[in-house]
């Protein structure tokens, strides 16, 4: 896009602005320079901390994953590759690889989807619309190890609410402890609902910013409701939904608190047991922190793989 | 530009996202002996406060302070549960300042005595002249490793058999607990009948909560066990006739499994559970029923449990000693006394029974003197259970899947070649050495 402004004191002659300055043309390899100096500078602080606080424990971690390491011993010997091949060799791989997929990609699907439904609802003039958008987002600040003691009651089969609901509608209560498939139902519940507060105010912020005259525009055209929200309302939430597509990917990956307080990994020992959740067991419980680090190496090549073709994804979404 | 910095932006986000995380879920640095840090004078005490004993906890160290004028107790909140208390002392292993005291449980106190990270106390205690003979003796035993104690009894329990004395009425059963788990069998139908369809005859802890913990009474009480010394036993027959026994009760109806029997028990949705001697406060304070409490089934099984108190091997001798001098005071028969009725835990030392205040409480209390009673007839737990890494949640993973359905014989075989498995790769080296 070129410029239609001219700065007055670059002002041409005969256009009756001030004579041009006279001097040396201006050294752009030492504005550069400059430019490089200061942005190190402002950087630094940050680079620092990155680097002792997050890439050195990774690198720390990644050398871990190559040892026996008990995590209250002084010593840990090089075992190879044996921790990898384990991992990959292991009956519960398989478990705890769905779990984290279940519960992945329900938590990142439904808590945007319904972030995204209730965003559009309270984005219109409803009264009372600031005291339900507080309460959509209460449970976001609220702690995860909260919300699970507090969720114990909802769920608990034998006086929970839930079980209250469906004894007077007639239909049994599953036993969501004790049952794999619903203890994994449950903690993807009780994440969602503490997550959706997040989703719901970065689309509603989004949404704030959108241009309305394109709405109008194609209104007029004739678009139907749908049309609009497909073709001229998602395409500007674009990269809003990619930044939550990352954020909260990352967030679920790492869900810990709720899962130790509701189920700790159980039942029946891992049905519930996420990726995040298996290193904290390895590490702490089976006192094996360098298979501990394995899993956590492991983890981290997936979701890096992940972000990048999300990038990839975005990139090519914005070039078509 | 706008383009690029945006997308680059989100994407060096994500990057840097990712990489803390594996950071943050990874152990970090790398293992290292700590010079332990802390003050001499002032004696750091790591607890978890069992049986919600903090008021307890500072009442004694207020009179220890008293007591030992220059010494201050600084009592820290080191986790909601033994396992975490565990986590923070590792952390602490790896760099942080060391505790002078810390709580260990029956699980987590051998992992570190075998990597030499608590101190062996028979020197210490040798030293300071400290006779051990008051401590009761399974209990004081529990904390041997090759012939030398590393912790000093402290919150220690085991379960009990509660019931709820309305039902057993109902039901026209006695006052008494079982005396074996077949006669328990003659009972149960009894009890479903007098409870109803919407209660449970009996709730015991599942696989993530201590289930492998309770269970073993019922092993032991068919002449099975989880191991024997460090070999597996889990394809014994008898041990086998017991997770079937555990299996056929829940196929009949008659147990459920919960993730804290203790609420529902209280709530009188329950008959009858086994569970730790620490919950008789809580149950015999909130059940609006008469609640008796028996020995467990089978005379003699029953597993001792809970935690005692260690000291770091990576700490000076002056703060060894004197970590001694509040482990002493803290576990003396008066203090014992003052501990056991705040919490419901056991006296951990013979001579407090003696003591007048705790005759009255017991006179006062029989559910607590069933506790007591109980304690000369307790074992220490199999090997595969309480020392070998993760093995309370590899057998409870076991028992859920068997109260599940899953076939007994095949489940036990898994448990014997994980048990086999994670003792020669991480146990058997270091014993002895």
């Amino acid at each position: 896009m070129q410029s239609s402004v001219t700065h007055p004191r670059s002002a041409t002659p005969g256009t009756g602005g001030p004579p041009p300055e006279v001097g040396p043309p201006p050294r752009r390899s030492s504005g550069r320079a400059w430019e490089w100096s200061l942005a190190a500078l402002l950087l630094l602080p940050n680079l620092v901390l990155l680097i002792v606080f997050t890439y050195r424990p990774l690198l720390d971690n990644i050398r871990l994953s190559f040892t026996d390491w008990n995590v209250s011993s002084p010593i840990a010997n090089p075992v190879g590759l044996s921790n990898y091949i384990e991992w990959f060799g292991r009956d519960d791989t398989k478990i705890i690889v769905g779990n984290t997929l279940v519960f992945t990609v329900a938590t990142v699907g439904i808590s945007m989807a319904v972030g995204l439904g209730l965003a559009l609802l309270l984005d219109q003039k409803l009264r009372g619309r600031n005291l339900v958008r507080s309460v959509v987002f209460a449970p976001f600040v609220i702690s995860g190890a909260a919300i699970g003691i507090a969720f114990q009651f909802v769920f608990d089969p034998n006086y929970g609410l839930i079980r209250d609901l469906l004894v007077r509608i007639g239909v049994g209560v599953p036993d969501f402890y004790q049952e794999p498939g619903w203890a994994l139902f449950m903690v993807t519940v009780t994440y969602i609902w503490k997550n959706i507060g997040y989703t719901f105010v970065i689309y509603l912020a989004a949404l704030q910013g959108r241009r309305a005259d394109l709405d109008e525009a194609a209104e007029i055209d004739g678009a139907s409701a749908w049309t609009r929200f497909r073709r001229v309302l998602m395409p500007q939430l674009r990269p809003t939904t990619f930044f939550l597509s990352i954020t909260v990917l990352l967030s679920s990956v790492q869900v810990f608190d709720i899962i130790n307080v509701m189920t700790r990994g159980g039942p029946q020992g891992n049905a519930t047991t996420t990726l995040v959740y298996q290193v904290y067991q390895e590490t702490f419980v089976n006192q094996r922190a360098g298979y501990g680090a394995t899993v956590a190496t492991v983890m981290f090549v997936i979701l890096l793989a992940v972000t990048v073709v999300q990038v990839r994804f975005m990139d090519r979404g914005k070039k078509a | 530009m706008n383009e690029f910095s945006r997308r680059g932006f989100l994407g060096l986000a994500g990057a840097a996202g990712v990489a803390g995380l594996a950071a943050c879920a990874g152990t970090g640095t790398a293992p290292s002996t700590g010079s332990g840090g802390g003050s001499s004078n002032t004696i750091e005490f790591w607890s978890n406060h069992p049986g919600n004993s903090k008021p307890v906890e500072q009442e004694i160290i207020k009179a220890f302070e008293a007591a030992n004028s220059g010494l201050k107790v600084k009592l820290v909140d080191a986790g909601k549960n033994y396992e975490e208390v565990a986590q923070k002392f590792n952390a602490s292993l790896a760099g942080g300042s060391l505790p002078d005291v810390v709580v260990v449980s029956d699980v987590t106190w051998f992992n570190f005595a075998l990597n030499k990270q608590l101190s062996p106390l028979d020197e210490l205690l040798a030293t300071a002249k400290l006779d051990t003979s008051d401590y009761v003796d399974a209990l004081y035993n529990d904390y041997n490793l090759d012939d030398k104690h590393y912790a000093l009894p402290f919150s220690r329990s085991t379960p009990l058999f509660y019931y709820n004395k309305d039902l057993w009425k109902a039901a026209g059963l006695e006052d008494r607990g079982p005396k074996d788990w077949d006669e328990f069998l003659t009972w149960a139908p009894k009890l479903k009948a007098a409870a109803g369809s919407d209660k449970i005859v009996m709730e015991l802890p599942d696989g993530s909560n201590y289930l492998d913990w309770v269970f073993q009474n019922m092993v032991w009480g068919y002449g099975g066990a989880y191991s024997k010394e460090w070999t597996p036993t889990f394809s014994d027959p008898n041990t086998v006739k017991a997770g079937t026994y555990l299996q056929n009760l829940a196929k009949d109806g008659y147990l459920k499994l919960s993730k804290d029997p203790a609420p529902d028990f209280t709530a009188g949705i329950v008959g009858c559970s086994m569970m730790s001697t620490g919950s008789l406060g809580g149950v015999a304070k909130d059940a609006k029923f008469p609640v008796g409490t028996a020995f467990l089934p089978t005379d003699g099984n029953c597993p001792t449990g809970g935690a005692g108190v260690g000291i770091p091997a990576n700490i000076s001798d002056d703060r060894k000693k004197n970590a001694l001098t509040f482990i002493e005071f803290l576990t003396n028969a008066q203090n014992t006394v003052t501990f056991t009725q705040a919490t419901g835990y056991m006296p951990v030392r013979k001579s407090a029974v003696e003591l007048p205040e705790e005759k009255a409480f017991l006179e006062k209390n029989p559910n607590a003197k069933t506790a007591i009673e109980q304690l000369p007839k307790t074992r220490s737990q199999d090997n595969v259970r309480v020392l070998l890494p993760g093995g309370g949640a590899r057998i409870g993973k076991g028992l859920d899947q068997i109260v599940q359905g899953q076939d007994v014989a095949a489940v036990f075989k898994a448990l014997d070649a994980e048990s086999q498995q994670v003792f020669d790769s991480q146990i058997k080296s270091k014993l002895g050495a």
